[in-house]
């Protein structure tokens, strides 16, 4: 019998590596309820993408005097809604207006006619009656999730709120990483005097309370935006990513790729930025993960405050606040966006903690 | 007394007065006094010498002013009107319509009779007040708060009833003389009117507080104006007090009226520490503050309540009864500032009186469990509330720009939806039941987009460059029509702003809509640092008082409008003393101000209240319900209960 005939196939060579990635994705699959987060997080996602889509009252698309037009862009930015709408006196009147000064128009229309920012008025779409408000706008077939005190639709305002919660947290944390895992990666990598300097800068940044500086922002400018916020929420909350990034930083310096490449000559920020950052992300996906749950509820807070973005903010703190004055009686101005915020939190929470375990072997659940 | 700065969608609380001169700006505070200066007691009074009593009366023609007893002059009142309902069958209906506020406020406004049959007098009432008292001394008076205190606590030798009608409370005045050439104001105090402390009330110590009012050392927030027009007071005896005028004006009776402090209380303290409020002495005196009212302060916790008590020497000065006994042993008034938080209160009981705001009176006070206790009631308040316009900003320089913003508006909405359909649409400063009004006073605006357009392009704002925001090139720039609204905090404020943004919005104007906290507003307003504000005027008692809003220059205009005929119009309202005349004065100011439109004035508020079903006789007048003669002396509650 020939020799290599007695040698398996299963055991002709190694199975290909799946990689750091690929296996802290197999464990993180295997944990149901985080990947259900995880599937919420992307439904949010899709939602805050398409909320001009989903509930408006401008048109998706429409032909107008024989020019195609996005007119529901202007939920993103005011400016993308062509002015010749607001010449024509079209705004909060499109599906009158556009059949009487172009009969040959036509228009997609957003899923559910309803404004975050407006009160859908009577015969505005031809005989469909106005939003009630107050303690009258209970959740119907018109308003799914009821209207807040100014008659405004809360589902509306719920979907378009999304982009606030969502934009809110990936922006912040996204600053709060780049600072973060910069100053933890110089820091750690560097050592020394460097390290011991900003070392004592994230100490002294951890001691700024961000709730204060956003508050002093608030008093401060005239037009608050969202962005503001982020901004603020981002430069104070990078402290933890960084003590984290500092941490691994130092360990995996003494590691052999590191010597190796030193020993090859690569410039230290090619080693830190490119050899070593890329293992010590893991650990660090963490705390941002985390972080984007408290970014969220930091800006609900702030809006339900009243210290949030210039109104109208569409955001769930806001609706909160408005059903705090009514709660009794405007129990739909509590419920949704109180339950959209406990979800979103919770699944980042959640997301967070499968991550850890996925990214830490030993804490890893023995299946 | 001028007008009073008022907070939309809430009660008084956070009102402020401001006085009128500009010299004596209320922004003041007590750290910025002049405290190098030697304190010299009413060095901002111009010297005179007086000339005695008796070459007064020799020389002087005397108009006899008014002296009445003003619960004797409601009860006439009511008796006269009758009431279609019972106590018992108002006590059952609900507040739904205007019919049953009419029913309710006639039946259960009814005060008792004369003898105080049928009152409680062992029974005490539990108010609320959103705001705390920041200050004891009637001198320092600035919120409602302060204002309702001193009602309760205060001693008055003039008074107004629910007409604004001024007269001399019988319970402290004898007499109350004008000289025919309106130089002179003559009061005899009766002989027995006693502070707390037991010493008597002299017209040496009106003299005194005019002097310390007019002492450049004490910052008073508010009652300097109208005193300052005074040119002296002298006390000829213990009871004769003759108020001098620097002039003839229409405005000599409301500036005869100011907080009364005890002179041997102050007299020796005052030049130590002109604050009355940082020495140790002026301290205790702010919890324990010598009173001439009715009610004296007993207790004081700060931001939680403070308890007023009957003072059995108001009127049994020397062990015998000589005026009306004050129908409650005690007034608790409980500071909540969180409307919600109060309605539960009462809806439990723990308070028995609130004003309410218009989503509450819609919204939370119809069901059972707030009737089990409560009813509410509604009265004409000569309240408005506007946006102010800087004129100083290249935005609303032009009238044509102010007219658009009006043009622009959502009043429909606003009233229907925001302002709950509870208020009426303002027609411009002066409310339309006050005498003030024009006789062909001004529609309210309507929204007109086209019109708005119309004069915006007229006064050069145009979309120039097509981005659908109108510009106008200002010193050789395109400036953006881009500009911040600072408004209230309260839902209100902030729908009313909002939806002013959305309306402009659509004729291509950019309006950023910024809450700010009530002092900062009225800073920011004071100094004039703001594009666009919202604010609320609650009418004094005389129209002069909304001079300082707009004549040039004045403390309150912070809008910096000027019109030189409306400047002169002020000045001639305060010279004419035919009420006609004078009518026709401040109408005249009403048109060409609706012209201008220096403010967009947006509506007028109402008083909301609700009152325990234990208490009776409460009454209104375009002040409110308790500022007024007999006013919140008037409210009892019965000895059934």
């Amino acid at each position: 019998m020939d020799e290599l005939e007695l040698i398996p196939p299963a055991i002709a060579g190694p199975p290909p590596a799946g990689g750091f990635w690929r296996e802290v994705w197999r464990h993180f699959r295997r944990r149901k309820l985080a990947m259900l987060a995880l599937s919420f997080v992307v439904f949010l996602c899709l939602v805050a993408l398409f909320a001009p889509m989903i509930a408006g009252t401008k048109p998706i698309i429409c032909k107008y005097k024989g020019r195609i037009y996005f007119p529901c862009m202007g939920y993103y930015v005011r400016s993308w809604e062509n002015p010749i709408f607001r010449q024509d006196r079209m705004l909060h009147h499109y599906p009158t207006r556009l059949k009487e000064l172009d009969p040959k128009s036509w228009a997609m229309w957003p899923l559910v006619y309803q404004d975050p920012y407006w009160r859908v008025r009577d015969n505005e779409w031809p005989g469909r009656p106005g939003n009630p408000w107050g303690i009258n706008g209970k959740p119907s077939r018109l308003n799914w999730f009821g209207t807040d005190q100014q008659g405004f639709d809360v589902f509306a305002q719920m979907v378009h709120g999304t982009q606030i919660a969502l934009s809110v947290g990936f922006v912040s944390m996204g600053i709060a990483s780049v600072i973060g895992i910069t100053v933890g990666a110089l820091a750690g990598y560097l050592g020394g005097w460097v390290d011991m300097l900003l070392s004592r800068i994230i100490e002294l940044v951890m001691c700024i309370p961000s709730l204060v500086l956003i508050l002093a922002l608030v008093a401060m400018l005239d037009n608050v935006t969202n962005y503001h916020l982020m901004a603020i929420v981002g430069i104070t909350s990078w402290t933890g990513i960084a003590r984290l990034a500092r941490a691994e930083f130092l360990k995996l310096k003494q590691m052999e790729f590191v010597t190796a490449a030193r020993a090859m000559g690569a410039s230290w920020p090619r080693i830190v930025f490119l050899h070593v950052l890329r293992n010590a992300l893991a650990p660090v996906l963490v705390p941002i993960t985390f972080g984007i749950a408290a970014a969220i509820l930091v800006e609900s807070g702030l809006s339900y405050l009243g210290f949030g973005a210039s109104p109208p903010n569409p955001s769930w703190g806001t609706l909160l606040k408005a059903g705090r004055s009514a709660i009794e009686q405007m129990w739909w101005l509590i419920l949704f966006p109180g339950l959209a915020i406990f979800l979103t939190v919770l699944a980042y929470n959640l997301i967070g903690e499968a991550l850890q375990e996925a990214t830490d072997p030993r804490l890893r659940q023995v299946t | 007394m001028a007008c009073a700065l008022v907070a939309v969608g809430r009660s008084f609380g956070d009102a402020k007065k401001v006085t009128g001169n500009a010299d004596t700006n209320s922004a003041e505070t007590a750290d910025e006094a002049p405290a190098e200066k030697p304190f010299q007691l009413g060095n901002l009074i111009t010297p005179f010498t007086p000339p005695p009593l008796e070459e007064i009366e020799k020389s002087v023609e005397w108009i006899d002013r008014p002296v009445l007893d003003g619960m004797e002059l409601l009860r006439k009142k009511q008796e006269a009107a009758g009431s279609s309902v019972t106590t018992e069958e108002a006590l059952t209906l609900r507040n739904d319509s205007p019919e049953h506020n009419e029913k309710i406020l006639t039946a259960l406004g009814r005060v008792p009779p004369a003898d105080g049959a049928g009152v409680d007098y062992n029974s005490s009432w539990v108010r609320h007040v959103p705001g705390d008292l920041k200050s004891s001394n009637p001198l320092f008076i600035s919120s409602i708060t302060e204002f309702e205190f001193r009602k309760m606590t205060g001693f008055e030798y003039l008074s107004y009833d629910e007409s604004i009608n001024y007269f001399a409370p019988a319970e402290y005045v004898v007499s109350w003389k004008s000289s025919k050439d309106g130089l002179m104001d003559k009061i005899v105090l009766r002989d027995d009117v006693v502070w707390s402390d037991g010493r008597p009330i002299t017209a040496d110590d009106i003299k005194f507080s005019f002097q310390v009012i007019m002492t450049d050392a004490v910052i008073v927030p508010a009652v300097r104006t109208g005193v300052d027009q005074l040119k002296w007071v002298e006390a000829f005896d213990d009871r004769t007090v003759v108020f001098f005028h620097k002039e003839p004006l229409a405005t000599n009776t409301v500036n005869i009226e100011f907080p009364v402090i005890p002179k041997h209380v102050y007299q020796k303290s005052i030049a130590e520490d002109p604050t009355m409020a940082r020495s140790a002495y002026h301290a205790k005196l702010e919890d324990h503050p010598i009173v001439g009212g009715p009610y004296e302060l007993v207790r004081r916790s700060r931001n939680q309540e403070f308890v007023v008590r009957r003072r059995e020497n108001f009127y049994k000065p020397h062990g015998k009864q000589v005026r009306a006994k004050p129908y409650f042993k005690e007034i608790r008034v409980k500071v909540i500032e969180d409307f919600n938080t109060a309605l539960v209160a009462l809806k439990g009981g723990q308070i028995e009186e609130m004003f309410i705001r218009p989503e509450q009176w819609v919204n939370q006070t119809n069901d059972a469990n707030f009737y089990k206790r409560n009813t509410k009631v509604t009265a004409v308040e000569w309240t408005e509330f506007h946006f102010i316009w800087n004129t100083e900003t290249p935005f609303f320089s032009d009238s044509r720009v102010r007219q658009a913003m009006s043009f622009a508006m959502d009043y429909e909405e606003l009233l229907k939806v925001v302002c709950q359909g509870l208020y009426q649409p303002a027609r411009g400063p002066y409310h339309p039941t006050s005498w003030m009004f024009p006789k062909n006073g001004p529609q309210p605006y309507q929204q007109d987009f086209v019109q708005a357009e119309k004069l915006l392009d007229e006064a050069g704002w145009t979309d120039s460059d097509g981005d659908g925001i109108r510009d106008k090139l200002i010193d050789g720039k395109r400036v953006p029509f881009e500009f911040t609204m600072l408004t209230y905090q309260t839902e209100t404020g902030v729908m009313a702003a909002t939806l002013m943004k959305m309306s402009l919005d659509q004729i291509g104007v950019i309006c950023h809509v910024k809450p700010t906290e009530f002092t900062v507003l009225i800073d920011r307003q004071q100094k004039h640092r703001f594009d666009a504000a919202m604010a609320g005027w609650g009418s004094g008692t005389d129209p002069d008082g909304s001079r300082n809003s707009y004549a040039t220059g004045e403390a309150r205009n912070s809008g910096l409008y000027s019109n030189r005929r409306v400047d002169e119009l002020f000045e001639k309202g305060l010279r004419e003393l035919d009420p006609e005349k004078r009518a026709a004065i401040y109408g005249e100011i009403h048109m060409i101000l609706w012209e201008d439109q220096p403010y967009t004035w947006l509506f007028y508020r109402n008083a909301f209240y609700a009152f325990s079903k234990k208490v009776r006789a409460y009454n209104f007048a375009p002040t409110g319900p308790y500022l007024f003669d007999p006013g919140i002396h008037s409210i009892y509650k019965p000895v059934s209960n």
